[in-house]
């Protein structure tokens, strides 16, 4: 092979995409070849450094409740009509727009003259409730109902189911804001415990919990991959013991506690083989339910 | 099960701080966040935010854009979850929805003229000119000189190396993000890489000639 052929390839050979025949030929040609050798060398040298970069970026706890918020937020009232968009689409075709503003406009003061007509008659209407006869009938409803209060005793039948109506609607909307109580994060209430870090580490090794308390394990199953589990693990264990020895320096002892709690059962998943048997998990999944931990974290996330 | 005692666990080089579990395949998850389960979708953002974050953040070399890109490609992750195919892998989609809400907010910021000069002459002064580095200066040097040559490269070469060195996909997810033909992102990237070896070759370790 060419030194010009090796060195097209070299990159492609570097990055793993090279197929075996051509990849097996540029192997061999780098083994007798110095100066591709240097120039692969080179690359694996740069690509090193690369790897070094570190851009210092951390997810801010509050990323996620503004993704939560805007995601589940449109979801939940998905494409919300917009009243503007067809108005302004028929104001910017020119033929309609001066015909239609003349009718609007038309329309606006009828609309206005209406409504001051029929103001002045549901002013007498009020002040006809509010001073009624004294009849038998209407002494009997003052016996058999409590007397309502003020404004609310002087409205009319109608005024009043309107109140009633828009104070279920307020009741109706307040109640159909999304419940939030059962989501993972509890940042907020993680700020009691001043330390930011803890309270991220918490809430990491809540979630963490929380899939293994969940998981489903079948005895029928051969093995459950954990890689990713057991790596998450063992990386919050490591944070789990600094974040043990600070709280117990600064004295921070229901912490402290809390940690020493998690420890042996992140020891526990840290350790799992990569294909773990299901008797495995299924035993962990069990201390997890049976300890309670996971309602622990959430109470001191919410303290 | 064999115990390891703490002090035998390797703890270095550890993903970051995903929180979230193999346990739960993408797939099942992309079902369960369909189906509406919050906890799921949440589950995604752990396992993606921080790869995604990182990815426009070199893009945009912006800490406080980048971080409002990540909201709003998980945004729109989560409104067309519905749409994603079964056989594309999520990351792959994740950040191809993340490529374009880069891509848009770069179209809008260029309107501004706040794009990164590639004449910039504080650029160009940390090319091959530079007198070696100090030992205990060269990581956080390194780390600027990187940050500041990826912004400086073309925006088409910036993405497809981007992908290729910091999240190591294959060509053809990179063509699958991106939308370039295999020719055009080999190109992108072999130009890339020239110019990011020119760049940082001061840094480059004694034996290796960059």
């Amino acid at each position: 092979m060419k030194c010009e052929v090796c060195l097209s390839s070299l990159e492609e050979y570097f990055d793993g995409e090279l197929m075996s025949p051509e990849a097996d030929e540029i192997a061999s040609h780098l083994v007798t070849c110095s100066a591709c050798s240097e120039e692969l060398n080179s690359l694996r040298a740069t690509e090193g450094l690369l790897a070094q970069y570190d851009r210092e970026i951390e997810i801010s706890p509050v990323l996620w409740q503004q993704v939560a918020a805007e995601a589940f937020k449109k979801s939940s009232g998905r494409e919300r009509f917009n009243f503007l968009a067809p108005i302004t689409a028929f104001f910017a075709t020119p033929t309609f727009s001066l015909a239609t503003a003349i009718l609007i406009l038309i329309a606006v003061t009828l609309g206005a003259l209406y409504l001051k007509s029929n103001k002045q008659k549901f002013d007498k209407e009020i002040a006809g409730t509010a001073a009624p006869s004294p009849s038998p009938k209407s002494n009997d409803q003052d016996k058999a109902q409590p007397k309502p209060s003020t404004l609310e005793g002087a409205m009319p039948e109608r005024q009043r189911s309107m109140v009633a109506q828009r104070t279920r609607q307020t009741r109706k909307s307040s109640q159909s804001r999304i419940d939030r109580s059962d989501v993972l994060s509890a940042d907020f209430g993680y700020v009691d415990l001043e330390d930011l870090d803890t309270a991220k580490h918490l809430e990491q090794t809540q979630n963490l919990l929380r899939s293994i308390r969940n998981v489903r394990v079948s005895e029928l199953d051969e093995e459950i991959d954990v890689t990713y589990d057991k790596a998450l693990s063992r990386r919050l264990l490591n944070e789990n013991i600094v974040l043990r020895r600070d709280a117990e320096m600064q004295a921070k002892f229901p912490t402290k506690t809390l940690l020493s709690d998690l420890e042996p059962i992140l020891i526990d998943i840290a350790n799992l083989p990569d294909q773990a048997k299901p008797e495995d998990v299924r035993l962990i999944k069990e201390r997890v339910q049976k300890t309670e931990i996971v309602a622990e974290l959430l109470s001191a996330g919410l303290r | 099960m064999k115990r390891l005692t703490v002090d035998e666990l390797n703890l270095e080089g550890q993903p970051g701080s995903y929180a979230g579990t193999l346990m739960n395949s993408s797939a099942d998850l992309v079902t369960r966040a369909c189906q509406g389960e919050q906890d799921a979708f949440r589950l995604i953002f752990d396992r993606y935010s921080r790869p995604i974050i990182s990815f426009l953040y070199d893009l945009v070399n912006d800490r406080a854009l980048a971080e409002e890109l990540t909201q709003e490609t998980f945004v729109r992750a989560f409104r067309s979850l519905n749409t994603m195919r079964r056989e594309t892998k999520l990351s792959t989609w994740l950040f191809g929805i993340a490529k374009n809400v880069a891509r848009e907010s770069l179209r809008s910021r260029a309107k501004m003229n706040r794009q990164v000069d590639i004449e910039d002459q504080s650029i160009l002064d940390l090319s091959d000119q530079r007198p070696e580095p100090v030992d205990h200066l060269l990581g956080k040097e390194l780390h600027e000189v990187i940050r500041r040559s990826l912004a400086a490269l073309d925006e088409d070469r910036r993405l497809v190396f981007t992908l290729k060195v910091f999240h190591q996909c294959s060509y053809e997810e990179i063509a699958t993000i991106t939308g370039f033909s295999l020719a055009k992102l080999k190109t992108d990237l072999h130009r890339a890489r020239a110019e990011m070896r020119r760049r940082i070759k001061p840094y480059a370790g004694v034996g290796y000639e960059v």
